[in-house]
């Protein structure tokens, strides 16, 4: 890789520890990748927030970086274990989880603790970032035309610092091309369904670039479902939808309705009621909150049920007439965290249903508890039963 | 004495000697690894139980979360981390781990070559592992 003289410096040491660690993990994992240079970024997304998810590992190595190193660019993160404001567990984790944030803070990352951070800020068309958390990366590829890897934790921090990332991967134009034309021979209904084919090819795609021919009905939400999902099942980081480049294809496959229905039902892994109906995953839009408070406008939620509607804080702020709405129906808008990153089952939490094919994929492993997937009207009717 | 070198690519840099430790399964550093002890805890891994300090790890690749590399870290930190790290083929959350830990790191080897128990070096600056002393045939 070549390094400009500046870079050679921080590779050496000279401007301290923190930015020499960086440099080094930069510039091997872009070796590794056949990166010829490192190319500016607009922003970083760092994953490893939670202290459900992530424990006490990251902690030594955060202290010691924070000494030296400060974002060079613009740096959110991902959501934390719990929401101060609304649950409550020991001190001991509450301490912790503010801990980890600090260290983050120290670092300059802004506390955005969300998963949809381009909600908050939209990153520019075309511009190339270095973000984690799978579904952030596919939906700003796909949906928002900026360009981003799938960045773990520990890289797209060290590209945070340096306020660069190796021009390797999805960074480069000819990497972006879709080689696998998929034909959805199905009218998706709801935006779980979206998640569902998300699913389905997830796995067979791995981390092939797919074209979706075929689709009639979609909005953005309903992409962030599909993408949430896509990566979640698989490694794929970005799905196009647009104009097919060219006409000759690695691969053909056509899903018809039969795959989309069996993989619903596959998702659904309990009979049981719900203790919980969690809606957010990834973190709610304005016009999802929208949606919510329009159906609970005058309704109650049931006595023996919980109903949380995770979205950020910013967003939470900024839409206080639906919040109203939503709280006044006995639901929760809940935020810094969401259902798969915090401990659900000391909450007395074994049941959830949810309209995220993403966190039905993950519940049943992550927080062990039985899952019931549907659609958003449905998770809502059942709520106010 | 019979030796083997193989050779493969340069990960992180350093040079050590040490007995192998090898497993044909991927291991995850997050989940699987203990922080506090280095002991392998993923349920029914065929290293199970096994505390990695010290040993030359060789492992087919990581997988899992990308929080794993801290784990690796947190293992250098406390002394308990593997003197040296030969994957197939090494995949960026195990390749992160090793450089901030400063572990030397080597990829693109044949570990079927190597066997728990074989006296190696290992050249984090040339790619290669040699095999000085292979573990009797039984």
């Amino acid at each position: 890789m070549h390094l400009t003289t500046k870079e050679e410096k921080m590779y050496d040491g000279e401007y301290g520890w923190a930015p020499q660690i960086c440099m080094r993990i930069l510039t091997r994992l872009g070796d590794m990748f056949d990166a010829t240079k490192l190319i500016p970024i607009e922003s970083a997304h760092l994953s490893g927030v939670s202290y459900k998810t992530i424990g006490d590992a990251p902690i030594e190595f955060l202290d010691e970086l924070a000494k030296t190193g400060k974002a060079k660019v613009e740096t959110t993160l991902n959501p934390s274990s719990l929401d101060p404001q609304m649950i409550r567990f020991s001190e001991k984790r509450h301490e912790k989880q503010q801990h980890i944030i600090d260290l983050y803070k120290k670092i300059g990352a802004t506390l955005t603790l969300t998963c949809t951070p381009y909600y908050l800020k939209q990153p520019q068309q075309g511009s190339h970032l270095a973000w984690a958390e799978s579904s952030a990366v596919i939906y700003t590829n796909s949906v928002l035309g900026a360009y981003t890897n799938r960045e773990g934790s520990p890289s797209a921090l060290a590209a945070a610092i340096i306020g660069k990332t190796p021009n390797y991967g999805i960074h480069k134009p000819e990497n972006r091309e879709p080689t696998v034309l998929v034909n959805v021979d199905a009218k998706l209904k709801d935006e779980a369904e979206f998640g569902a084919l998300g699913i389905y090819l997830g796995k067979l795609l791995n981390d092939k670039i797919p074209f979706l021919g075929g689709l009639s009905k979609y909005t953005n939400d309903g992409f962030k479902q599909l993408g949430a999902a896509m990566a979640t099942a698989g490694m794929t980081p970005i799905f196009k939808t647009r104009k097919p480049p060219k006409k000759t294809w690695q691969e053909t496959m056509t899903v018809k309705r039969k795959e989309i229905e069996s993989t619903m039902e596959r998702l659904t892994t309990t009979a049981k009621q719900p203790d919980l109906i969690f809606l957010g995953c990834p973190h709610c839009s304005l016009e999802e909150l929208k949606k919510v408070a329009i159906f609970l406008r005058g309704k109650k939620i049931r006595n023996n049920l919980r109903l949380w509607v995770c979205t950020s804080r910013w967003l939470k702020e900024g839409a206080k007439n639906y919040v109203n709405v939503i709280e006044e129906a006995g639901g929760h808008v809940v935020c810094d965290t969401c259902a798969i990153v915090t401990w659900l089952k000391d909450l007395g939490i074994d049941s959830i249903m949810t309209n995220s094919a993403k966190t039905a994929y993950y519940a049943p492993t992550m927080n062990k508890v039985g899952t019931l997937f549907a659609p958003l009207k449905e998770c809502l009717k059942t709520a106010c039963l | 004495m019979k030796t083997l070198t193989l050779k493969g690519r340069p990960i992180v840099s350093g040079h050590c000697k040490g007995t192998a430790l090898v497993t044909k399964k991927p291991i995850s550093f997050l989940g699987g690894v203990d922080p506090n002890t280095g002991t392998i805890i993923e349920k029914s891994h065929d290293l199970e139980g096994k505390q990695l300090k010290n040993y030359v790890l060789c492992f087919p690749h990581g997988h899992g979360s990308t929080v794993g590399s801290y784990v690796l870290y947190a293992l250098a930190k406390k002394n308990l981390a593997p003197k040296a790290i030969v994957n197939q083929t090494a995949d960026p959350v195990v390749a992160v781990g090793a450089i901030i830990a400063e572990i030397p790191m080597i990829d693109q080897i044949d570990i079927n070559q190597i066997s728990t128990g074989d006296k190696v070096e290992v050249n984090g600056e040339k790619g290669t592992i040699t095999i000085s002393e292979t573990k009797p045939c039984t």
